[in-house]
């Protein structure tokens, strides 16, 4: 049980971080960024680039891969996305589909894809033993930045005017702007956030893994679409609820029954589930409830 | 003479292969408050848009405060001096009243925090309501209360013209009345204004200037005095079923009669009117705006 819960928290919380992008996009725009995994991906290329390639600190590489991913993200948004404020939302994801075909390409391309990769962590050291299992530093820090992340992005979204207008263009794109709040830098800010998170969340979760080549975050980002769909996909809290939730779910799974692929199958039982019983998301009664006590 | 705060010439706009407004000319000087009446789907609610630059213009000229702003944002404009209270209020929902008035002044705290906040405080004043509900979130808030929060929404950012866009739709008789006589007030404090309604009798009582709008195009603009219910029956072809309340709101400018909006032809404004009108239907509409 405890081994059950610690190793849930770990891989938890890296869902949680792509949970977290996928609904920042989600609110900002309506759509789902399917590139987000990839862009988690592109980002430890990058991060690679610099620190085994050039023998530089692993500070400079993390700081170089989240500057490139939040660029990316938002030159996405500008580029492509603004200019379909008319189009179907479908149609965005799509495009977002486009961009995950071209990383790809490009990864394979320019930095010999093919070739297995392997990141340095953040920090070395053996780690600790809770309940048997051997947590590392790099899964110690990942705790603290998703903690730090969630405090700072509630920090922003309530006590700041550009974080409420980022709320209030989930809520009414179009009054938004009729009180001059600039629309175009709120949905590229969240854009290039919501790239960034991906890639702080295959920063940290590569050393627990081992080795990458390109795909190597898109089953995060499924799994991050599941906690986000799980937590209601517009709430940031059901984010990190829903993220949790599917780290448990599939650790206690693995326990539990012994056969190939059962992660993917719990994961997909807990969705389904969800959607029977709370169509829309584990926080929605949290919702009502401050809507009744307001 | 002084140029106008606000000139529209040839404005043109549309959708896909529609065309709504096909050459909208009209002009509002400063102090104004400029009523834009017309049949449903006349154009009234897209040329908002335009004016807001939420929908883009095909051609024509918008003039500003002396600027041309045909081209510039939405937000821009606000920055220019333009504050809105759209259709259907669009509050923020999800967040309280204290956050949308917050946001109303989003432009103006980044310049002068001590202005905006003195602002509020009068929006305060003049809403007492918003005050007491400073912390309820705005999509629990009646729909008077909303109404209320979306003209201090605008006011809290110091315009100098606002843009109501149907302000009693979906409201009931009396709260359109107290909505009626805010307005009014906020018009007087100096605020031009430019106003869609589609209870015309209502807006005939608010508006100096009456802008009619016919297939997209102003076919009629002038004092609202000089209006005669024969040219408004014949523009809106609504006179004869509003008689009592439209004579009495062209002639003595009294408080309005609690009306029900006029959707097309079916109006049921005064006791002539409510006559003519079968009681399953007046009770349809009275089942409507008492919703709110």
């Amino acid at each position: 049980m405890g081994q059950v819960l610690v190793l849930g928290l770990v891989y938890g919380v890296i869902y949680s971080l792509f949970a977290v992008g996928i609904v920042l996009v989600y609110r900002g725009s309506g759509t789902i960024n399917f590139a987000q995994g990839e862009i988690g991906t592109f980002g430890l290329f990058v991060a690679w680039w610099f620190t085994t390639a050039h023998h530089l600190p692993w500070i400079i590489g993390a700081v170089a891969a989240l500057v490139m991913a939040a660029a990316l993200g938002a030159g996405f948004e500008w580029a492509i996305v603004s200019h379909m404020v008319e189009a179907n939302r479908v149609s965005v994801a799509v495009a977002t589909i486009g961009l995950l075909a071209f990383l790809v390409a490009f990864e394979v391309r320019f930095f010999e894809g093919g070739n297995i990769r392997k990141m340095v962590a953040p920090i070395r050291g053996t780690g600790w033993s809770v309940f048997g299992v051997v947590v590392s530093p790099t899964q110690i820090l990942s705790l603290l930045a998703a903690g730090a992340l969630a405090a700072g992005l509630a920090l922003l979204l309530k006590k700041t005017d550009f974080g409420l207008g980022v709320l209030a263009a989930a809520q009414d794109p179009v009054a938004v702007r009729l009180v001059g709040i600039p629309l175009a830098r709120v949905s590229a800010f969240v854009w290039g956030l919501g790239a960034a998170v991906s890639v702080l969340g295959a920063l940290f979760i590569e050393p627990t893994i081992g080795v990458f080549t390109p795909g190597f975050a898109s089953e995060m980002f499924i799994k991050g679409l599941a906690a986000a769909v799980v937590g209601g996909l517009t709430s940031l809290e059901g984010a990190f609820v829903g993220g949790l939730l599917i780290g448990f779910v599939e650790v206690g799974a693995n326990r539990v029954f012994d056969f190939p692929g059962v992660k993917m199958f719990s994961i997909l039982f807990v969705m389904l589930l969800v959607l029977l019983v709370k169509p829309d998301g584990l926080m929605e009664g949290f919702k009502f409830r401050r809507r009744a006590l307001a | 003479m002084t140029e106008p705060l606000l000139a529209v010439e040839g404005l043109r706009a549309g959708f896909g292969a529609t065309t709504v407004l096909h050459g909208v000319e009209f002009s509002v000087n400063e102090g104004e408050i400029a009523g834009i009446f017309g049949l449903n789907g006349a154009g009234k609610s897209v040329t908002m848009k335009v004016l807001a630059g939420v929908v883009p213009s095909r051609g024509g000229r918008i003039t500003f405060a002396g600027q041309d702003i045909t081209r510039l944002s939405a937000e821009k404009r606000v920055a220019a001096g333009m504050g809105h209270v759209p259709q259907g209020r669009q509050v923020f929902p999800d967040l309280t009243v204290a956050e949308n008035l917050r946001l109303g002044a989003y432009l103006l705290r980044r310049k002068d925090k001590a202005r905006a906040a003195s602002l509020l405080d009068g929006v305060f004043d003049r809403f007492p309501v918003l005050a007491e509900r400073r912390d309820q979130l705005a999509g629990t808030l009646s729909g008077g209360q909303q109404a209320s929060l979306a003209v201090g929404r605008a006011l809290v950012n110091e315009p100098r013209m606002i843009f109501v866009d149907e302000p009693s739709a979906g409201l009931a008789p009396l709260v359109v009345q107290e909505l009626f006589a805010t307005l009014k007030q906020v018009a007087t404090s100096g605020v031009t204004m430019v106003l869609v309604e589609q209870n015309v009798s209502f807006g005939l009582q608010l508006a100096d200037k009456a802008h009619i709008l016919q297939m997209g195009r102003i076919v009629y603009s002038g004092e609202v005095g000089a209006l005669d219910q024969q040219a408004l029956a014949g523009y809106l072809g609504i006179g004869r079923m509003l008689g009592g309340v439209t004579s009495s709101a062209l002639a003595g400018r009294r408080a309005p009669s609690p009306s029900p909006a006029i959707n097309g032809s079916a109006a049921a404004t005064s006791a002539e009117g409510e006559d003519r009108v079968p009681r399953s239907q007046r009770r349809r509409q009275a089942r409507a705006t008492s919703g709110s």
